[in-house]
């Protein structure tokens, strides 16, 4: 049945649906945001291995809703549950780590600075850094982001101090920043989206050991579930209605959306009219809803005549080592290893582009330094393996004893993904979900760069790793992606020929749809692309209450 | 290997801090048929005691069995072991979730299998049988081709076990924290009066509402 008629409808409510439902609320807007995933109130989210990281808390399940992901256009595809965020209010940034590095001025402008290569599809952002600016700052001030500025040769340029003072980092950060002074490294501390103290009515982080991939029980995480939702809501302008599953935008005679279809909790089709739609479902999820939303005048999908939604696709390139510390052997060195202190709190962006190309790359990306997940199962899954080289019985425990006496340093890489022809979203017609609804296919390939590029960051870290005389250092990988950070499927861009978004994030085609996700992102620059998503939907929402209000 | 393990059916998702997960309960939508309980088809190897159990899954042989297999997972030394932390209680409430219905069968097939081995190759059942005895059962499992049922079964064996030692102590298992002070896990645990298990079932029903209806 058709609900009353709203000025906006916004599909999602993570790092990109929340900020525009609160700027649109305050500026008078009547806004309605569907959001497929329950609404948890703090107290929900618990320390439960078990049901948070081993259940399908978050994400859903590959026979009920399946993402299918093939390795280039010559594979099969498979179903996995693989480039989910979590279906919840708030997103992924409910469960996100908060690690909130901002981009980099080049970021905006990497065709003109790397010039053409080869087999990837670059592009200039039609914004410069300096217009994103003002919308970093105003991101964090809203959300509550916790670090220090500090000079680094890929500082990037801010007029404000972090609202919040650094959280406390454990000692090992001071270690860290000697082993990079001596290889000549600029240690930065890693800002994030976690308060240090209290801040609006939220409690500061009381450090406890389950952080990344949880929901914080104190709303001291600034996820748009904390820190934005409840003031959009007290514009009372703004109505979150979750388990609302949109399946379809629907368009007039002109062409223009009028309505999304939507599924309700009791899996009852609802339709919401509105003046305006704005799309923020995750790269992935929202190039899904559109090529879904096929009609007369779109019949390869909305905003989609030429074709180009779903098109590079992009994720963050991944590599990852682990240094392993015997606590008893160090007692004296170090006494302070086994100190619980959560955060590492270090980073190294010297590595964030090269002057040429002798290394066979010119943009790297971020080493992020950090503790490994203290998930217990998860770590002891890990330790015990199966096949031949599986432990049991003695030996296990002893391994697990083994864990329990050590620290275990990794770092993650961040590093461009090259958007590329055979990395894009597109749906199959003969899989459905548990809905009924095609279902999104994703096609990966890596530009083969990346894979060098990534290999070098990895080199570089395990140096820095190693220069702490770890008992045992292992690779975990150099070829990876990660798929939770994801953007790119409808770029923005001044040229209607060349992008699905204008510069204002209006699809083209169809001016009063939006999407503010991360599918804006021509690229994927070198650090975890939320603090990214929400400053542009905050930018966003701004042009849209000057174009739109009075 | 008989049919009953073959039919073995795991999963291996990658959850956000959650690494390899194991779940069961696909069959119900992708095969056809997949959701018959294999049941009927058991040969008589065990004698189900319904009537006098005192478990939820398992009969009483069958709950022995399950506990001699954990205990040699994670035997007692000079650190509590597996029974020590409850772990076949664990086991025992996880297969009642109706999400796990088909591991629950695939679960009494592998006990069943590993059992009639025993019985094949040493002359007496696997709770019989010695630790050294158990143990090269065990590996035989653990060491079989990948996809086999024996491999699948070990795998989800050690996945429970490591849950029920390590997991949170209101599923029934990591007794007194036990499992928790053999890693040296530290956190804030639940509050008062937290059950893991209610919430898990009460969260998989909210995400089968409004399965059926069609768009």
């Amino acid at each position: 049945m058709a609900r009353d008629p709203v000025d906006v409808c916004i599909i999602g409510s993570g790092a990109g649906g929340a900020p525009m439902a609160l700027e649109l609320g305050r500026a008078g807007f009547k806004v309605v945001v569907l959001e497929k995933g329950r609404w948890h109130k703090k107290e929900d989210f618990v320390h439960d291995e078990i049901l948070n990281s081993r259940r399908n808390f978050f994400m859903p399940l590959p026979w009920d809703e399946p993402h299918l992901v093939r390795g280039g256009v010559d594979a099969p595809f498979r179903r996995t549950n693989e480039a989910w965020t979590a279906n919840v209010v708030g997103g992924g940034t409910v469960h996100m780590s908060g690690y909130f590095y901002r981009l980099k001025p080049m970021d905006f402008r990497l065709r003109s600075e790397l010039g053409p290569v080869p087999g990837a599809n670059l592009a200039d952002w039609p914004i410069r850094y300096e217009d994103l600016a003002p919308y970093y700052d105003r991101a964090e001030e809203e959300l509550g982001v916790s670090g220090e500025v500090q000079p680094h040769p890929f500082a990037e340029p801010r007029h404000k101090p972090y609202p919040l003072p650094p959280l406390w980092a454990h000692p090992i950060a001071k270690e860290i920043d000697a082993a990079c002074s001596a290889l000549g490294l600029h240690p930065l501390t890693t800002a994030r989206g976690i308060i240090s103290r209290n801040y609006r009515g939220r409690a500061a982080c009381h450090y406890c050991a389950l952080c990344g991939s949880y929901g914080c029980e104190s709303d001291s995480k600034s996820s748009t579930l904390a820190a934005l939702i409840p003031a959009a809501v007290a514009t009372g302008n703004v109505e979150i209605r979750p388990q609302s599953m949109a399946t379809e935008i629907e368009v007039d005679a002109a062409g223009r959306a009028k309505s999304v279809v939507y599924l309700d909790a009791n899996g009852v089709r609802q339709e919401q009219p509105a003046k305006f739609v704005v799309v923020s479902a995750t790269a992935v999820e929202s190039a899904r809803l559109l090529l879904n939303s096929q009609s007369g005048r779109f019949p390869r999908g909305l905003g989609n005549n030429n074709g180009l939604v779903g098109k590079n696709l992009v994720f963050s390139s991944f590599g990852q080592s682990k240094a392993i510390f015997r606590v008893s052997s160090r007692k004296k060195e170090w006494p302070w290893l086994s100190d619980p202190a959560p955060f590492v709190q270090r980073s190294v962006q010297d590595f964030y582009a090269m002057p040429d190309a002798r290394h066979g790359f010119r943009k790297g990306g971020t080493i992020g330094f950090m503790w490994s997940h203290p998930n217990p199962i998860y770590a002891a899954i890990n330790i015990a393996g199966t096949g031949r080289r599986g432990l049991f019985g003695k030996a296990l425990k002893d391994a697990l004893r083994e864990y329990r006496d050590s620290k275990i340093l990794e770092f993650e890489i961040y590093g461009e993904f090259l958007p590329n022809d055979g990395t894009f979203v597109s749906v199959e017609p003969g899989v459905k979900d548990k809905y009924g609804l095609p279902v999104a296919a994703i096609t990966l390939t890596r530009h083969p760069t990346d894979l060098v590029m990534t290999k070098y960051l990895v080199e570089r870290g395990e140096e820095i790793l190693k220069a702490l005389h770890p008992d045992r250092l292992e690779r975990v990988g150099i070829a990876g992606e990660t798929t939770i950070l994801q953007g790119g499927t409808c770029r923005f861009g001044k040229d209607p020929a060349q992008s699905v978004l204008d510069p204002e994030c209006r699809l083209h085609e169809v001016p009063n749809v939006y999407v503010v996700d991360g599918s804006f992102m021509p690229s994927s620059g070198g650090v975890p692309f939320t603090l990214t998503i929400v400053a542009n939907a905050f930018r966003v929402a701004n042009l849209f209450v000057k174009r739109h209000k009075g | 290997m008989d049919r009953t393990t073959r039919r073995i059916f795991i999963h291996r998702l990658t959850f956000l801090g959650g690494g390899v997960v194991l779940l069961g309960g696909a069959c119900k939508c992708n095969e056809p048929g997949g959701t018959k309980p294999a049941t009927a088809k058991r040969p008589p190897g065990i004698v189900r005691q319904v009537l006098t159990t005192s478990h939820r899954t398992f009969t009483n042989p069958e709950f022995a069995i399950v506990s001699a297999l954990a205990e040699r997972i994670l035997p007692r030394d000079e650190d509590p072991g597996a029974i020590d932390a409850n772990v076949p209680e664990y086991i025992d409430r996880m297969l009642q979730s109706p999400d796990l219905h088909q591991m629950k069968e695939d679960f009494l097939g592998g006990i069943e299998a590993i059992d009639r081995r025993a019985r094949a190759r040493f002359g007496k059942g696997f709770t019989d049988a010695s630790a050294a005895e158990q143990d090269e059962l065990i590996a035989a499992f653990k060491d079989a081709p990948p996809d086999s049922g024996e491999a699948k079964f070990y795998e989800l064996l050690l996945t429970l076990t490591l849950e029920g030692f390590l997991g949170d102590p209101s599923y029934g298992g990591n007794k007194d924290y036990v499992g928790w002070a053999l890693v040296g896990f530290q956190t804030t645990a639940p509050p008062p009066g937290y059950d893991g298990m209610k919430l898990l079932h009460q969260h998989h029903a909210a995400m089968h509402a409004g399965h059926d209806g069609e768009p």
